[in-house]
């Protein structure tokens, strides 16, 4: 059974609607990527997973059913989403941000294992741990909400951009670190992205999105094989 | 030189005084971006319950802590039936609910207690003791340390636990934090007992100067007002500095300026609120938003 279910998902902030009947499914430790144009409805079909927007159908984690549930009570089951923009609070240091993705845990031992971990991936995080998270920069930032996410030791992530706006060479490194959380500690990832290249490299499976429908799915790299796929929907 | 120093002293005593509620109302902003009107309403009424405990024979200081007690509950209570409803409301909307929330609760303070003003017990005597020449009173030592006491737990609570380090998050990005876990809407309700407690510390401080009657803290939430916004009013640490120099600042101004003496008062603090307005409208801690672009 897969851990993540989305099924006939529709959803819209107020009388627009996004998403008009998506399904998809994340098996448990598997990395999907959720692909398309700019406005397809990637965003939102993870807003609606964590409950930022209302949505009708089903979507279910780990056999439950995550409908009218709250996004902090859904969070708690297991899922980080890094959202689009990060998600960072910026009042806060670099360590309370961290805190905030610990704080909910009573595994002491094992969350200070994962801070040694984390540090150990990202240094520049130990190095700034005092300063405000304000003043990190963008690629800093995005390690910190990657961070953050992997110390709430969910069974899911759901990542939004990861590349966005960073330079390949810091992309790359943050890539590499998303697939030593999945394979190390078995964390499913759902990862939407413009960079369809890098996507289809990492993930197993991918969806592909056209107004608000899945318009092609399968394993990456059939998707990757196939050029008319490859030319009409992911512009490479 | 003495006469300076014990009108700086008592300055502080009061200033002490506005900085608990003047940090009350930075804790609602914070969380909400609110000023509550009823802050010193919360605040008179949390005096009143002192003021019946005491009256029914337990002790200043098992009654203390137990109104604290009774004021934070008061508070979630206020924040989960009168604010709650009307949480994603205009702004303008909340802070006519405040002020028809002042209005009401200064009623019914009225209708149960009357508006006869009534004599405060203080624990601390009117004595004065010499402290390098001036004589300060017993009851401006008590107040002060008091109100730091108190002010220093606040600190603590907000800067050193989870709990506060949960309730800074909710209030700074609501969205972000959601995410993260947090139930913030219970969030905001502890952000308004906290403050409602700490503003209950202001009313049973000052309570023994003014008199217990329900407009007794009409005069004391404009101080506090001025002391909110010189601080800067998002900054808790603002609101303490700013409490004491207006405290200071209005004392002296009433001791050594014969045209304002104790009629003007009132006038210095709406003085101060204008000035900072005018020319640090960021007040003296509130930070302009520094980020790396």
């Amino acid at each position: 059974m897969a851990l993540l279910e989305l099924e006939e998902v529709r959803a819209g902030y107020g009388p627009t609607s996004v998403l008009h009947g998506v399904s998809l499914s994340v098996p448990e430790g598997q990395i999907v990527s959720l692909l398309g144009a700019n406005g397809a409805g990637k965003t939102t079909t993870l807003r609606s997973i964590t409950g930022g927007v209302q949505w009708t159908g089903d979507i279910r984690f780990a056999g439950r059913s995550l409908r009218r549930m709250h996004t902090e009570d859904v969070v708690r089951c297991g899922i980080a989403h890094v959202p689009e923009g990060r998600g960072i609070l910026t009042e806060l240091t670099v360590d309370e941000n961290l805190k905030l993705g610990s704080y909910l845990r009573r595994d002491g031992a094992a969350v200070r294992k994962d801070y040694d971990r984390v540090f150990e991936y990202f240094p520049v995080l130990r190095e700034r741990r005092g300063l405000s998270a304000s003043t990190l920069s963008g690629g800093e930032q995005q390690m910190l909400a990657l961070a953050r996410a992997f110390l709430m030791k969910p069974r899911l992530m759901l990542l939004d951009e990861p590349s966005l706006g960073l330079a390949p060479l810091i992309v790359r490194a943050i890539f590499e670190i998303i697939r030593t959380i999945n394979t190390e500690d078995g964390v499913a990832v759902l990862l939407v992205e413009q960079n369809a290249r890098l996507a289809l490299e990492m993930s197993s499976d991918a969806y592909v999105l056209e107004v608000g429908r899945v318009a092609v799915s399968g394993s990456s790299s059939e998707l990757k094989g196939n050029d008319a796929v490859r030319r009409s929907y992911l512009g490479y | 030189m003495q006469e300076l120093l014990q009108q700086i002293i008592s300055g502080i005593a009061t200033g002490g005084i506005f900085a608990s509620l003047a940090l009350a109302l930075v804790l609602i902003y914070n969380a909400m971006g609110l000023v509550n009107f009823a802050q010193g309403e919360m605040a008179m009424l949390a005096t009143f319950a002192a003021f019946t405990l005491i009256n029914r024979g337990v002790s200043y200081w098992i009654a203390f802590p137990l109104t604290l007690v009774i004021a934070f509950a008061g508070g979630i209570l206020i924040q989960r039936i009168v604010i709650r409803p009307v949480e994603r409301a205009p702004i303008l909307t909340l802070v006519i609910v405040t002020l028809g929330l002042a209005t009401l609760l200064n009623g019914l303070a009225g209708f149960i207690f009357g508006y006869l003003p009534r004599s405060f017990p203080s624990p601390f005597s009117a004595q004065t003791v010499n402290i390098l020449g001036a004589f300060v009173s017993y009851q401006d030592l008590g107040v002060i340390a008091v109100t730091a006491v108190v002010l220093v737990a606040i600190y603590l609570l907000l800067q050193h636990t989870t709990v506060g380090l949960t309730m800074r998050a909710a209030a700074h990005h609501p969205e972000h934090s959601r995410l993260l876990g947090v139930h913030v809407s219970w969030m905001l309700a502890l952000g308004w007992g906290l403050a409602s407690a700490v503003g209950a510390v202001s009313g049973i401080m000052v309570a023994p100067i003014l008199l217990l009657e329900p407009n007794m803290m009409q005069t004391v939430i404009i101080y506090a007002f001025a002391a909110a916004v010189l601080g800067g009013i998002e900054s808790p640490l603002g609101a303490v500095v700013g409490g004491v120099i207006v405290g200071v600042t209005v004392n002296l101004a009433g001791a050594y300026l014969p045209f304002v003496g104790g009629d003007l008062q009132l006038a210095v603090a709406l003085a101060i609120i204008v000035a900072v307005l005018v020319l640090k409208p960021n007040g003296l801690f509130g930070r302009p938003n520094v980020r790396r672009v």
